[in-house]
Formats: structure tokens, C-alpha cells, sequence
């Protein structure tokens, strides 16, 4: 589907400077701290464009942070539901994934997935600022692609047309 | 009355965990502040009950990032008094190489979110590029840049080898450049001394009354320092002296904190060009006998105390921690009244809070009935214009 | 910095409160009731010089729950005092007037282990979120999390 001129001009700067916003959802503070590292000058991320912002309202992409408290989580519902359209979400670290050394204990959600829907993971405990780096170019590129095919809907989707194609071929079980 | 509440939202990413607390104001001082800590609350403490002693390190590791390890180093230490271990010096000298460079990388990073408290971003800058230098080193060393995992009951599971130990001998000029720096600035800087003094004043009753610890409680001239008060590690041999100020208030601390850098290099470098030969660890038995332990460490930040209690079993049965921003609270709370709203953030940011403040902060106004909404980033920036003067 | 206390120097000016014994290097511990506490802190304080809390530990014992506090002052001495608490009806006098730092060890601890500190200013909620329900108390060695019960977060689906 071919985009309109304006159209273009928006996913380009959207690539090209996307904003981010950062939530701290009862973390230990390490993976905040190697953010704040990548954004200064030995790491610098303002180099690719990426600002880091403090209001949701302004962000494309929100990087979550800790396993979800009980308290946090339905603040982190909140502040997802306020960013607008298109959003991309990057869950950091082993807390992000599954909680981390904090699977199982009495005042966590443990997972970013149980409250918002996740894009890209990445590992580490903390990740490098490399690492990060690599996770937000990867966020970056899944934002190209779906720009080209007129938005997430398209890659939800396909995931659902692929995994109904495994479980008919016997390779997922439902 | 009437309450306000502030929409969440990360502030500047400078601003790490999340922590509310209720100020209830009249106009634009302060009378009393609340606190809760629910946001981070993870409950470490029961699931430390169903781990043994290998599997518990990396959890405990994790209460904090900046501090792990001291939160480590203080239960592995707490543990081995408990099972009578007798630890090799060698891995004495190593865990104070890896407990001195994390004070240093904390109180850059503490100086760094200071200087931006209070709009020298370029101090910012600064500080956290030359933290890179130590990470350098911890990386090296360790693996990681943040949780080194080089505790484990009985002594340290990685060796340092003469190459590392020459790779971070080497480094150890740069950074003492840097520091010397940073000493003879906040001597004459005059953003730091017109914007940190008078701040934030705590007198030294008040300071041992509230039960302050920590570079906070020196700067009112406390000589409290665990380290000297109980020695542990190589504290004992090394040759360094506690920090300690008169002034009281943010720019004492700034000084304390600047001066415990000076002192922390000499003891790196000591025990870096000292390092005896030997075995970094002894077999620790599966099971502790039955006892209890107070087991306490000098934090970069402060006093931080493990209680630990242990029943015959490989796992502990309690272990209660107190970290050194909690036992700070109470001089902030009391140090805040009668103060103004927009200097909440300097005064926080001086004790150096793992819980540093951001987001939610509820302004009860007594006088006037009405609901204003202020968030963390305007007070900073009131704060910064009613000082307009002072900006670089 | 002042010479570290003897054992019974302490003994014999804790003799009133309960009996002390050494706990290890540098840390005495008396082991004393409820109803004794205050006078035995103010004595803490005075006669023997402490002019800092370190800490209010706790723990639950099983039959019973029991709280420490932990003192120091220049003669660089650990004072470790304890009272044991029936588990259905713990109850304490608050030890925020004598002891300021003691008021927000206190809110935690009721929080955890249910302790009632009687005369505290405020026991508010301090570190579970406000949905947590009243009466459960996860520091307590026999809690475990119900299967139907609400401790918090979100409901509704996340999508």
C-alpha cells in the first residue's frame, strides 16, 4: 500500500528521531542507571536522534524497567494507555522478561507482558548500554517495517496467521 | 483537607526509583512529609527464606543497584561469622578493591545527579564519563558493570590475575586527576557554594538523634564510620581516615562525599600494589549452625545493617535489612519542615537516596482550598529560577 | 571514641530489665519484657551512654514474635535488647518519643509481621500497596498467598 507523501515525511522522522520515556516499575535502579549511561557522552544515544523524555504524551517508545510491583502496575497501564499511536514497548532486562531473580515473590506481577503488550526484550541483568542500544535499533527497524505496511495491525496479524499455520502443520500445539 | 496528587510520569531519566511522599504544605513551606515506599517493595526478605546459601547472593545482590556489593559482602560476611569461617586475605584484599570502587562509581554518580539537581548539567557530563573509567575497571575485574557476583560464602569465586591487576593499576592515575579535580572545585566553585549552603542544615544532636548514618550524618561532624568503629575486610591495614565536616548542610556533604573519593583511591591502590598470594575461598559447610548475627557495612551511602538469624538448616530463617536510606528518612523528614516546596529536591538528593524521589509527590495545602497540581520537574525548575544568579 | 562497654558493667545496670549475656565481639544482648522496654532504652540512653538507634529488627520465632533493638554510642558497643510478642495479640508501647528514628522501623514492621505499636503517631500503610488486605501479614512464617484473595495490580486483561 503506497503511503501518502505525508504520510512518508512522518515515518521517516518517527525513524529517524524517535522519542523515548523511560518507567521505573520497581526495579533495583541498575537498568536505570545503564540507560542514563547510554545517554551520556562515553554511550551517547542522542547521536541517533533518541531523545528521552520525561511525559509519555511526547513518546513513541516506552522502555519498562523491573518486574511490575503490585503497586506500579496500574500506573504502567496508565502511562501506556496516554502515549499515542503508533507505540512500541521495550521490556528490559531478566525482570522485564519473566522477573527475573524476582519470579514468584508476594508483592510482583512479573511480567511487563501480564500488564502491557511487549515488543522487543532485551536481556540482561543489567544489559550493557550496547546491548540497549542494539534493542532500541531493533525496536527501530520493527517500526520500519510496519510503517511500510501501514501500521502494527499488520505484524499482529501475520503473528496470528503464523501461528495458525504451525498448529495445522503439527509444529504448535494449541 | 485539600490533596493533590501528581500524575505519574518519569521525570528526566536522571531520576532513578520511584517513591511517594505526602508533603503537606502551607502555601509554600513545608509541614510535614509522609513517606511510602510501597512502589519498590519486591519482598526480598521472605523469598531469602527458601534459598539457600548459593542461590540467596543473587537475589540479595539485587535490592539494589548501586550497593550490591555491600548488600553481598555484608550477608556473605554476617553467614561466615556464623559458621566460624576463617576467610583467606586474599580474598579479603579483593572484596575491598571491588567495595572501595563502588563507593567511588556511587558518589560520582551521586555528584553528577547533585550538579544536575541544581542545573550544572555540565558537572553532570563530566562525573558520569569518568565513572566509565571505573565500570572499566569492575568490568574487567568481574564481568559485569553492575552486580559483580564475586561474593559467595566462604571467600570470592573470581581470581585476579597480574594482568588485571596491572590493567587497573594502570587506570588508577587518570581517575586520581579527576578527583583532585573535583576536590579543589567544590572549593571554589561558586554555583555549588552559593546554591549547597545552608540547605538541608542538620546540627550534630540532631543528626545523632535522628539516627542519620552515612556521609549525611559526617558532614554534621558524626565520626560514626563502620569501618572504623568495627573493622571488617582490609579496613583495618589500609591506610585512610574518615571525612568529616562541620557545615551541616548539602555542601558539607558535597565536600564528604568528594573527600571519601580521595580516600577510597589510596585504599584501592593499596590494596591493588598489596594483594597477597594465597586461595580465595574455603569450603563453606551446606548448613549454618543455629545463631544469630548483626552484620554491618559502610554503604556508599551509609550504615547498612543485615540481621540475620540462621536454625541448622542450609537457609537462613531471617534475615531483616535496614538500608541506609530508610535510617536517613527521619533527618529529611524533620530537615524539610519549614523549608519551601521547591527546595525539596536539593535536600533529597543530598542524603543520596537509592529511593531517589521522582514522580509522585502530594501537596497537601493547608491554608488554601484548592488543588494544585505540581510535578517534581517544576519544582525543579522553580527552584533553578529563584536561583538565577547562581547558573554558570 | 570511648573504651567498649564490659559485660558486667552492662549486667549490672540492666539488672532491673532482664538478664545480659554477650552476644559476640562488641555486641551484648539483654533479653527483657513489653511492659519494661521504655525504662530500659531510657537507661540505654543514659547511664550507659548510647546515643543512637541502629535498627529495630524482627523475626517470628514461631510460637512467638520478638523485636530487638539495637543501640550504640561512642564506646562503639552493640546493645541488643529484645522482648518476645504473643503472636494472636502483639502489642508494644511506641518508642518514637525517646527514640525518633524508631517511628518508621515501627510502621514497617507493623506492616510485615502485624505489630501493634501502641501510642505511634501514625501506622499507616508504608511499603504494600493499598489494595493489600488487612489482616494478612507476609513476614509471618505460616502466611502464604491465598489462591482467591486480591493483593493488588490489575485485572482486566492487558490488551
Amino acid at each position: 500500500m503506497a503511503a501518502s507523501l505525508s504520510q512518508r515525511l512522518v515515518n521517516w522522522a518517527r525513524q529517524k528521531s524517535p522519542w523515548i520515556t523511560i518507567f521505573n516499575s520497581g526495579a533495583c535502579n541498575a537498568c536505570d542507571i545503564e540507560i542514563i549511561a547510554c545517554l551520556m557522552p562515553h554511550f551517547d544515544l542522542e547521536r541517533f536522534g533518541i531523545l528521552a523524555r520525561g511525559s509519555p504524551r511526547h513518546a513513541d517508545i516506552l522502555i519498562v524497567t523491573g518486574p511490575v510491583t503490585l503497586k506500579q502496575a496500574s500506573r504502567l497501564r496508565r502511562v501506556w494507555e496516554q502515549i499515542p499511536d503508533p507505540k512500541y514497548v521495550i521490556a528490559m532486562g531478566a525482570c522485564g522478561a519473566d522477573g527475573g531473580v524476582f519470579h514468584g515473590l508476594y508483592h510482583v506481577m512479573q511480567r511487563v507482558e501480564d500488564v502491557i503488550p511487549v515488543d522487543v526484550y532485551i536481556a540482561g541483568c543489567p544489559p550493557r548500554p550496547d546491548e540497549i542500544i542494539n534493542g532500541v535499533v531493533t525496536c527501530l527497524d520493527l517500526l520500519a517495517k510496519d510503517a511500510q505496511h501501514g501500521g502494527k495491525k499488520w505484524r499482529e496479524m501475520r503473528e496470528v496467521e503464523i501461528t495458525e499455520m504451525d498448529i495445522k502443520k503439527g509444529e504448535l500445539t494449541p | 483537607m485539600p490533596e493533590v496528587i501528581i500524575p505519574i510520569g518519569p521525570q528526566h531519566p536522571a531520576l532513578k526509583e520511584p517513591v511517594n511522599f505526602r508533603v503537606i504544605a502551607d502555601g509554600e513551606k513545608i509541614v510535614r512529609i509522609e513517606l511510602d515506599l510501597s512502589y519498590n517493595h519486591r519482598g526480598i526478605e521472605k523469598a531469602a527464606e527458601q534459598r539457600n546459601f548459593i542461590r540467596v547472593l543473587p537475589l540479595l545482590e539485587r535490592v539494589c543497584g548501586i550497593c550490591s556489593h555491600s548488600h553481598a559482602t555484608v550477608f556473605a560476611k554476617g553467614v561466615e561469622q556464623l559458621m566460624q569461617l576463617e576467610v583467606p586475605p586474599r580474598a579479603q584484599y579483593i572484596r575491598t578493591i571491588i567495595a572501595e570502587l563502588e563507593r567511588i562509581h556511587s558518589h560520582l554518580l551521586w555528584l553528577g545527579v547533585a550538579a544536575h539537581e541544581i542545573g550544572f548539567n555540565t558537572l553532570f557530563m563530566w562525573t558520569w564519563r569518568d565513572r566509565e573509567a571505573v565500570q572499566d575497571i569492575l568490568e574487567e575485574m568481574s564481568g559485569n558493570r553492575v552486580h559483580y557476583g564475586m561474593n559467595e560464602v566462604g571467600g570470592v569465586r573470581r581470581d585476579l590475575n597480574p594482568s588485571q591487576v596491572k590493567a587497573a593499576l594502570s587506570r588508577l592515575p587518570h581517575l586520581e586527576e579527576r578527583i583532585a579535580k573535583y576536590v579543589e572545585m567544590v572549593e571554589r566553585q561558586k554555583t555549588m557554594l552559593v546554591r549547597f549552603r545552608d540547605v538541608g542544615k542538620l546540627t550534630k544532636d540532631e543528626a545523632l538523634k535522628y539516627g542519620t548514618v552515612g556521609p549525611t550524618a559526617r558532614a554534621s561532624g558524626v565520626d560514626y564510620d563502620v569501618r572504623k568503629d568495627d573493622p571488617y575486610l582490609v579496613y583495618a591495614d589500609a591506610p585512610w581516615n574518615v571525612v568529616t565536616d562541620t557545615n551541616g548542610d548539602v555542601y558539607g556533604r558535597t565536600r564528604v562525599r568528594i573527600g571519601e573519593l580521595a580516600e577510597s583511591i589510596k585504599i584501592v591502590r593499596f590494596c591493588l600494589e598489596n594483594l597477597p598470594a594465597g586461595n580465595i575461598r574455603v569450603n563453606a559447610p551446606k548448613t549454618a549452625p543455629k545463631g544469630e548475627v548483626l552484620s554491618r557495612y559502610e554503604a556508599p551511602r551509609g550504615e547498612l545493617v543485615h540481621f540475620i538469624r540462621t536454625n541448622g538448616t542450609d537457609r537462613v530463617e531471617r534475615v531483616d535489612i535496614r538500608t541506609p536510606t530508610l535510617a536517613n528518612w527521619t533527618s529529611v523528614a524533620v530537615g524539610l519542615v519549614n523549608q519551601n516546596l521547591a527546595d525539596i529536591p536539593v535536600i533529597v538528593a543530598a542524603i543520596d537516596p537509592c529511593l531517589s524521589c521522582t514522580s509522585r509527590l502530594t501537596v497537601v495545602d493547608n491554608g488554601k482550598r484548592k488543588t494544585t497540581v505540581v510535578s517534581f520537574d517544576e519544582l525543579r525548575r522553580k527552584n533553578l529560577s529563584n536561583n538565577e544568579e547562581a547558573r554558570p | 571514641m570511648t573504651d567498649r562497654l564490659a559485660l558486667d558493667f552492662v549486667a549490672a545496670a540492666m539488672r532491673d530489665y532482664g538478664p545480659a549475656g554477650q552476644a559476640g565481639p562488641g555486641r551484648i544482648r539483654i533479653a527483657t519484657t513489653p511492659d519494661k522496654i521504655q525504662e530500659a532504652i531510657r537507661v540505654c540512653q543514659g547511664a550507659l551512654q548510647c546515643d543512637r538507634l541502629i535498627t529495630i529488627s524482627s523475626a517470628d520465632n514461631g510460637t512467638t514474635l520478638e523485636l530487638i533493638y539495637h543501640l550504640t554510642g561512642p564506646h562503639r558497643t552493640i546493645l541488643s535488647l529484645s522482648i518476645s510478642l504473643p503472636r494472636d495479640a502483639p502489642k508494644t508501647p511506641t518508642l518514637s518519643d525517646i527514640l525518633p528514628p524508631a517511628g518508621i522501623y515501627e510502621r514497617q514492621i507493623h506492616d510485615l509481621l502485624g505489630i501493634v505499636f501502641l501510642g505511634h503517631p501514625g501506622l499507616k500503610r508504608i511499603v504494600l500497596n493499598e489494595e493489600w488486605p488487612e489482616n494478612e501479614f507476609p513476614l509471618r512464617k505460616d502466611w502464604k498467598p491465598g489462591p482467591d484473595t486480591w493483593y493488588g495490580g490489575i485485572r482486566e486483561g492487558r490488551t
